[in-house]
């Protein structure tokens, strides 16, 4: 009866993933035709191609703001809900929906707020007179505008999960702190965070596997640029492959990006187990 | 109304008793703000005008509301668009259960050697957490050769890749928790494996399969990447593709792009509170 389901994800996963590897292996033109062993030569040329170097920077930076503002702001917000007030639950739903918009909705609805000349972002900060900024036009700015962009659509999920786990923190451990003598910031740092540990560790780790797979959103807000400011990961491998056909550089650029992986799953899989055995 | 009195809402009086209070109520309504202004900035520029739209200093309320650019998009066949979202969402999430439930089960109740079961368990989760495009070019290939490119079949068989390992981890989750002992009764009664299944065993995973069901019709309908890969036929765009090529042609047709964008929000958006509960249950539950 298993059969099936592991013949899918066979023909889905174990034949693909064989495959980037061979490929990364060789000099590969799709369009050519032409498929030369070259072992380790992509995987060398890609790390000395400074577009693959920026991709991994901006990959890495867009991950560690996109996550950590997420899972700062997503506890925030379940602090604020945490005590009940006239109007929570339709809060709680409103707070909800930028999450169930799909990616290029969101893209879409951004690239016009964002937009240089018309946009309503810069025409309000024009009025308040600050001047307009290329949101998405400068190099310097361009993947921060897509890091809000991630922040507006996701804090939602980061909140919820949060809400939840707080829940499970005794309310009487918060009120003896405050008993003696703890702030707010006192009560939240002593006791929520430590208490809530695991739980911010395993939103964080959702977002990083969500983040590093980031494409979907560049595609539609700035196509990789302006230059290459705002490439991914995924990007350079999209471009690689599906724009210049160099299916072996891809391949290597993959092999890499899967290594990185690896290592989140090495953190997150044996938490999973022991949550789920 | 016995809650209110045990802890009063916003009135003036607990106000100048609890500046903490008034500042929260703050803080939470400045937040509500800049959740709602881009989703009412979408609403509102999908019944603005064309010319309206482009005005140099945006419009805070639509001079004129107009239903004209809904009138346009559905001329332009998003209606159809909205239809392979429907069916690729569909098939993929029927494939999703029929394989992940069979699959879930087998891997519950037999032991299958060399610590199959396990080794499976965390091979599908590596390739949840892998990203998709890692995988893209041999899945193009390989679907490519097998004649699956342009099709809504294919793209449902591909976006397996998103869903199958979701619907499993949720569906072993819920089959450890079905007694072995019903199944033997009901073999005892007489019924075969496949009436065990359908009969005994479906009904009481009923919760999981409905989580599972409602997920991977959320990735399908969310999906980009496969989307843009795999469908090149003008007939076969679902609605993610629709837009990001209303986003790359047309530069200003804000009016469409964000009807568009209302239209397909809409069956999102009627699962929020579905999602917020699913998501609210537990950590385990949301590997997205």
């Amino acid at each position: 009866m298993v059969a099936p389901t592991v013949g899918v994800v066979a023909f889905l996963t174990v034949y693909p993933f064989v495959t980037v590897f061979s490929n990364s292996l060789f000099e590969y033109d799709y369009i050519a035709g032409t498929r030369t062993f070259v072992a380790l030569d992509n995987y060398r040329s890609i790390v000395s191609d400074p577009q693959f170097v920026r991709s991994v920077v901006n990959t890495t930076l867009f991950v560690a703001l996109s996550t950590s503002s997420q899972t700062i702001a997503g506890l925030v917000l379940a602090l604020l809900y945490y005590e009940r007030f006239r109007g929570r639950r339709i809060a709680t739903t409103i707070t909800a929906f930028p999450m169930m918009l799909s990616t290029m909705v969101v893209s879409a609805a951004w690239r016009t707020l964002f937009h240089f000349d018309i946009g309503p972002l810069n025409v309000i900060l024009q009025r308040i007179g600050l001047g307009r900024v290329g949101w998405l036009i400068n190099p310097d700015i361009a993947l921060l505008s897509i890091v809000v962009v991630d922040l507006w659509q996701w804090t939602p999920f980061v909140f919820i999960m949060l809400q939840a786990a707080l829940r499970t923190i005794p309310r009487e451990y918060l009120e003896a702190a405050r008993i003696d003598g703890n702030g707010t910031i006192g009560v939240v740092s002593r006791i929520v965070v430590p208490l809530l540990g695991p739980h911010l560790l395993t939103v964080a780790l959702l977002r990083t596997i969500d983040t590093f797979r980031l494409f979907a959103k560049v595609y539609a807000l700035t196509g990789g640029g302006p230059g290459n400011a705002t490439e991914t990961i995924s990007y350079y491998i999209y471009r690689e492959a599906y724009r210049y056909f160099n299916l072996g550089r891809a391949g290597a650029a993959s092999v890499l990006a899967f290594g990185v992986i690896a290592l989140v799953a090495a953190v997150y899989i044996p938490r999973l187990l022991k949550e789920h055995p | 109304m016995r809650l209110h009195r045990i802890h009063p809402g916003i009135d003036q009086a607990s106000i100048r008793r609890h500046p903490a209070r008034l500042l929260r109520a703050a803080a939470i309504a400045v937040l509500l703000i800049l959740t709602l202004l881009p989703l009412y900035w979408i609403v509102v520029t999908s019944l603005k005008t064309a010319r309206e739209v482009i005005l140099p200093i945006p419009t805070f309320f639509p001079r004129t509301v107009t239903v004209e650019n809904y009138r346009a998009v559905l001329d332009a066949g998003v209606l159809r668009n909205f239809a392979n979202s429907l069916i690729t969402a569909g098939l993929s999430t029927v494939i999703s259960i029929v394989l992940g439930f069979t699959g879930a089960y087998a891997l519950t109740r037999y032991r299958f050697p060399l610590r199959f079961n396990t080794l499976f368990l965390v091979w599908v989760l590596v390739v949840k957490i892998l990203p998709p495009m890692v995988l893209s070019v041999p899945l193009y290939e390989l679907f490519s050769s097998a004649g699956l490119l342009n099709r809504l079949s294919g793209l449902a068989l591909v976006y397996q890749v998103y869903t199958l390992p979701y619907a499993l981890w949720i569906l072993v989750g819920f089959l450890k928790g079905v007694p072995k002992e019903l199944e033997e009764a009901a073999q005892i009664d007489g019924a075969g494996p496949g009436a065990t299944l359908v009969r005994i065993i479906l009904p009481l995973s009923a919760g999981g399969v409905t989580a599972t069901a409602i997920f991977s019709a959320i990735m399908a309908w969310d999906e980009f990447l496969f989307a843009l890969l795999f469908l090149r036929r003008p007939s076969m765009l679902t609605l993610p593709l629709r837009i990001a090529n209303y986003i790359t042609e047309y530069e200003t047709e804000w009016g469409r792009l964000m009807a568009i964008g209302v239209l397909s929000s809409i069956p999102l958006l009627l699962l929020t509170n579905f999602t917020y509960k699913r998501l609210s249950e537990g950590f385990t539950a949301s590997l997205k």
